[in-house]
């Protein structure tokens, strides 16, 4: 027994000096790449040991799962499978899954898009990824003064979108379809969470320019469809016909709602979310619903591995990036009857994951 | 003491050392435990009433009963798993599965299946498969309910994502949208459907050896046993009962949201056990029934209802209902707390 545990760890050591070589012969390339200018950091790793992981809640929810199929496509695209990671919403399990994916892997050669679980997951991740030397893209949540600049090499960059923005989108396509004036209901998200409450300043910013529009209630709904559903009816018994736009923070309880309005026989309200779930974006066809806002997540799945990818095949320099390109707020398209068919089917479109378009749609640092 | 015939025994049977001999008449705490939520919901329809000129209106009468309905199907079957002293999470992984199911089954977007009200039978067997299923595996393998019923709901759940597949089936089938939206006699149809579920809760209660034997395990199960009540059986059976309801809860939810998601159930349970319990269906068994928790689950309907209607702020209506929640049950259970000797 103790013989095994000697030549295990023999085997180890061995192991870490190999380790240790690759790395040295890595840092010697790079620096050699840095030197001669323009040239971006050489190759690390041959293109066919890398490996893709795209993690995300959970496939039940349509956005998620497009996100990783947009991971698939990219992966495909270059040859690889994407290991596809779901946690269930539970912070701990995502924190032991990438463990157990680093600790099994070659995370030199690894490249991890996760969509961590809330704020404060962020932070063991990135050390992880960091201690690990595995290349790393989060999006949506981190906390604020947490930045890829302050000394992580391989944390390439953190992508979220302005929710103030998509909220004030869609309040003004709405407002648009009732003509200006009226009144309007809105239905909020979880209340102690950022997207929520940036989605609701966004509507308060388009109703301060638009003082014919009068918000006649705000409730929460919790971004729950049956629960958007639930205190839609409630609404509607209480201000009834005054009710000629519903505000939802995301497509969920705008589909509650309109589920609602239906019930009740009103056809002729402006009804918009956020998120373009493939539903809503069919309603938005069909002209039932008005308008949402979509952050392609197909873009989101492939973009995140694919800016790994380049770091790794060396068509990336992560270290010559600029600030705003290591957190930033992407761009999101506002969908209405224009553009609703062609959106209907979200599919990741490759030139996007090309070395040279990867930041195409940064829109502005994260504020 | 000769062993009380079980089927009219009152509910403390075995329970109170302290009082000198079974009375036929029900004492003062009885009452208030058996009233005490009746009185709580008629306050708090006066009060809303009081507050908001829209609250009892017709319309809105129809809005609570509609919006209970659901969780009114939900409760009658729990009640009688909660009677027998057992608990049962898998509320929100039955409902996803039946869910699903249905909205496959029927008129969809998603596949060229057609079978009409069959769906929905088969989506509520299905439901009734899974509380067989806990059933079985809290009788037969002795495995706590609160452990059997969690895994199935994680089962039901994985199911349901399965059969989600990436895309939410939508119903296309017009009968079954006619059932969400349409009225007779100045309801909802659904509110009729919980209505029949309730009535049949009711009777299965009173008149079943389902019902009567089920209270008398939950009151005594060790007693039940000795007296030759096959205990297992009847056990397994509250909680295929209780799957056939929440696979029609699941059903409901469906027409209502005109597709099938894996969320259908989401906060259901908590919602479903709160309700019992106001309404005075103990979680320690034996004591309470299926008009007890009814009159829980319209509180609590009532509570968001009116929350809404007299213009809570969002940010603090949680606070509020858990505040009258609390009180509620502390107002009903407080004759009950010397008997009560035990609280798990």
């Amino acid at each position: 027994m103790n013989s095994t545990a000697i030549r295990r760890r023999r085997g180890l050591a061995v192991a870490t000096i190999g380790f240790a070589a690759i790395a040295l012969v890595g840092c010697a390339d790079s620096g050699a790449g840095g030197g001669g200018g323009d040239e971006a950091a050489a190759a690390t790793c041959a293109p066919e040991d890398i490996q893709l992981i795209g993690q995300v809640r959970n496939e039940t929810n349509p956005y998620e799962k497009s996100w990783l199929d947009g991971g698939d496509a990219f992966a495909e695209s270059v040859g690889l499978t994407q290991t596809r990671l779901t946690y269930d919403g539970e912070s701990p399990k995502q924190q032991e899954q990438l463990r157990q994916a680093i600790s099994t892997g070659n995370p030199e050669c690894m490249v991890l898009n996760v969509l961590p679980n809330g704020d404060s997951d962020t932070t063991p991740i990135v050390k992880e990824a960091d201690a690990a030397g595995a290349y790393l893209v989060t999006q949506w949540n981190k906390p604020a003064d947490l930045n890829p600049w302050d000394g992580y090499d391989t944390w390439i960059s953190h992508i979220t979108f302005d929710g103030v923005d998509s909220g004030r989108q869609i309040a003004e396509a709405m407002f648009e379809q009732m003509g200006g004036s009226g009144g309007i209901i809105a239905l909020q998200g979880i209340l102690d969470t950022a997207a929520a409450k940036d989605r609701f300043t966004g509507l308060q910013e388009a109703l301060a320019e638009n003082p014919d529009i009068e918000l006649l209630d705000e409730q929460t709904a919790d971004f729950d469809r049956t629960t958007g559903f639930e205190v839609t009816k409630t609404l509607i018994t209480k201000h009834g016909d005054a009710i000629r736009g519903v505000w939802a923070a995301n497509d969920d309880m705008a589909l509650g709602a309109l589920q609602a309005l239906e019930a009740a026989g009103m056809s002729d309200v402006a009804v918009v979310g956020i998120d373009a779930v493939p539903e809503a974006v069919q309603a938005v066809a069909d002209g039932t619903m008005t308008a949402t806002v979509s952050v392609d997540g197909p873009w989101q799945g492939g973009v995140g591995l694919a800016m790994g990818y380049c770091a790794l095949t060396g068509e990336l320099d992560v270290a010559g990036l600029s600030n705003e390109q290591r957190a930033f707020f992407a761009e999101q398209t506002l969908i209405n009857a224009e553009n609703a068919e062609e959106n209907l089917t979200p599919k990741a479109d490759l030139e996007d994951f090309e070395c040279g378009n990867l930041f195409d749609r940064v829109t502005g640092p994260v504020s | 003491m000769a062993p009380a015939r079980l089927g009219l025994a009152p509910p403390e049977t075995g329970r109170a050392p302290g009082s000198p001999r079974p009375s036929r008449r029900p004492d003062r705490a009885t009452i208030l435990a058996d009233f005490g939520p009746l009185g709580a919901l008629v306050l708090l329809c006066l009060l809303f009433g009081f507050l908001s000129p829209q609250f009892a209106t017709w319309g809105n009468v129809r809005n609570v009963l509609d919006s209970a309905s659901v969780l009114a199907v939900i409760a009658v079957g729990l009640t009688f798993v909660l009677l027998l002293g057992a608990i049962d999470l898998s509320i929100e992984g039955v409902m996803a599965t039946a869910a699903l199911s249905v909205a496959l089954l029927v008129a969809n977007s998603r596949n060229d299946l057609d079978f009409g009200f069959m769906g929905v039978l088969a989506a509520v067997a299905i439901g009734a498969g899974f509380g067989l299923a806990s059933g079985l595996l809290s009788t037969g393998l002795k495995i706590p309910s609160f452990m059997t019923t969690l895994g199935m709901s994680a089962i039901g759940i994985g199911i349901a994502t399965v059969l989600f597949g990436g895309v939410q089936p939508a119903l296309r089938s017009p009968e079954l949208a006619e059932w969400a939206s349409g009225q007779w006699f100045g309801l909802t149809r659904l509110t009729y459907v919980a209505v029949a579920v309730v009535l049949i809760g009711i009777l299965v209660q009173r008149y079943t050896r389902l019902g009567r034997y089920a209270r008398a395990i939950g009151g005594a199960e060790e007693l039940a046993l000795l007296s030759g009540i096959p205990v297992r059986r009847y056990k397994t059976l509250a909680f295929t009962f209780a799957g056939a309801t929440y696979g029609l809860a699941g059903v409901m939810v469906t027409t209502q949201l005109g597709s099938g998601i894996v969320q259908a159930g989401v906060g259901q349970n908590f919602a479903a056990i709160t309700a019992a319990v106001v309404g005075g269906t103990l979680l320690s068994g034996g004591r309470g029934g299926v008009l007890h928790s009814i009159v829980g689950v319209l509180i609590v309907t009532v509570l968001v209802n009116g929350l809404v209607l007299i213009g809570v702020s969002p940010y603090v209506q949680g606070a509020v209902q858990g505040v009258i929640v609390v009180a509620a049950v502390v107002i009903t259970a407080w004759p009950l707390r010397k008997r009560l000797r035990v609280v798990k």
